[in-house]
């Protein structure tokens, strides 16, 4: 009788049923080279054990035994843990922490900017805060493949969990700051504004995507980002792109 | 309330867990920093959602399986980073482990290493974590063919690669 190797495999497994294994433990005991192919998956398996036991005996970093710990000392050692984590670990974070930090960030920025006066980029709504002039303008009709003429300079644009279109952007505007913005029906609301690098006294924009609006496109983007192509239509479309085209 | 919540249960088994799920991550990223980072972030979200876990169900494969979609984030979110940060940012480098130590295990883990990701997941589950076919692919909420396939590719693939003999 042939058997296959998935199904030696799975024998070797213990993963047949009372009636295939008799059927191959009798096959065995005529055919030497289908006993030796089921004793080289047994000896992989052991081997590969045996490889990797090590690991369950090192001791364990600071921050993962803390985890083992009590609250307290999962929080205090995420709070630690975020400030020191790489940059290309943005997506290393909880969501909840992003939310705090982003709040906090827009909360220090508006008391900054709202006293510029004259012509705002920002208006306080009841939805919050929006995006208006030239910031306005940028959003709405910037392309990230586009050299900026403007002050906006476009980084990814991409759709929100829950369906607006949003985009991450850098504005000088005395400084440069840099943010988050995502369409509601008519205007951009700004989920997130942070201190953008200034990089050569010019904009290099999306290249220097500050980490805390990095965080948040990493933890509110569902999917990929636009192509070049789908973010021209969404320009071209005037952002009336379906929320959720597949339902 | 004296009453145990999910995440007290969950908690209380991190201290048997967390070396397994060091493991399991050591496999999936080869890479002692991340592997670490990634644990931390499973049990972060194991925590969080830890309403969503029934009890009396798996803890393991099902953490295994928050480990596994948080990978799955990762690398999408770096492949994101590297087109739109700047090359100092994207650069980032892991840490290495020193190529001293040559010892067996290593050249097991190098071969383990060099498999397909899907591959390299259902071994560890199946081999290195002893869930049942079924459980395994439960968690990574695939046909069992599917897995059983996997399977037997990676373990052909490391055969070709430690050679055919019992003891390397």
């Amino acid at each position: 009788m042939k058997f296959s190797d998935e199904m030696l495999m799975a024998y070797a497994d213990g993963e047949l049923d009372l009636v295939a294994r008799a059927e191959i433990e009798a096959a065995m005991a005529v055919d030497p080279a289908l006993a030796r192919a089921v004793e080289r998956h047994r000896a992989m398996a052991a081997k590969l054990r045996k490889a990797f036991e090590p690991i369950l005996d090192e001791p364990l970093p600071p921050a993962l035994a803390a985890l083992a710990g009590d609250e307290e000392a999962v929080q205090a050692v995420e709070l630690a843990a975020a400030r020191e984590r790489r940059i290309g670990f943005g997506r290393w974070q909880l969501p909840a922490w992003t939310a705090i930090a982003a709040s906090v960030l827009i909360g220090l920025f508006v008391g900054v900017l709202l006293t510029r006066g004259g012509g705002s980029p920002y208006e306080e709504t009841p939805e919050g805060l929006v995006a208006r002039g030239e910031l306005a303008d940028g959003l709405e009709y910037g392309l990230a493949s586009l050299p900026a003429r403007s002050n906006v300079k476009i980084g990814v644009t991409f759709r929100h969990r829950d369906g607006r279109p949003c985009r991450s952007f850098t504005f000088r505007h005395g400084t440069a700051v840099a943010g988050l913005a995502c369409r509601g029906r008519a205007d951009w609301k700004l989920e997130l504004l942070a201190d953008a690098p200034a990089e050569d006294g010019d904009l290099r924009a999306a290249a220097s995507m500050p980490a805390p609006v990095a965080r948040l496109v990493d933890t509110v983007i569902e999917g990929e980002p636009f192509d070049a192509q789908a973010e021209s239509a969404a320009v071209a479309s005037g952002w009336r792109i379906a929320p959720n085209v597949a339902e | 309330m004296s009453a145990k919540t999910p995440a007290d249960e969950i908690r209380d088994a991190l201290g048997d867990l967390l070396p397994r799920l060091r493991r399991f991550a050591r496999v999936i990223t080869r890479n002692v920093a991340d592997a670490d980072d990634l644990v931390q972030v499973t049990v972060e979200k194991a925590l969080a959602r830890a309403a969503q876990w029934r009890p009396g169900s798996r803890l393991d494969s099902w953490m295994f399986g928050i480990m596994k979609n948080a990978w799955v984030d990762e690398v999408r979110a770096r492949r994101r980073r590297e087109r739109v940060l700047a090359p100092e940012e994207a650069g980032a480098t892991v840490g290495d482990r020193s190529a001293a130590a040559r010892d067996i295990a290593l050249s097991v883990q190098a071969a383990v290493a060099r498999l397909p990701e899907d591959q390299r997941i259902a071994i560890a589950l199946v081999l290195l974590e002893g869930l049942p076919y079924k459980e395994a692919a439960e968690t990574l909420g695939i046909p069992i063919g599917t897995l059983t396939s996997r399977l037997a590719r990676g373990r052909a693939m490391l055969q070709a690669i430690l050679g055919n003999g019992g003891s390397a």
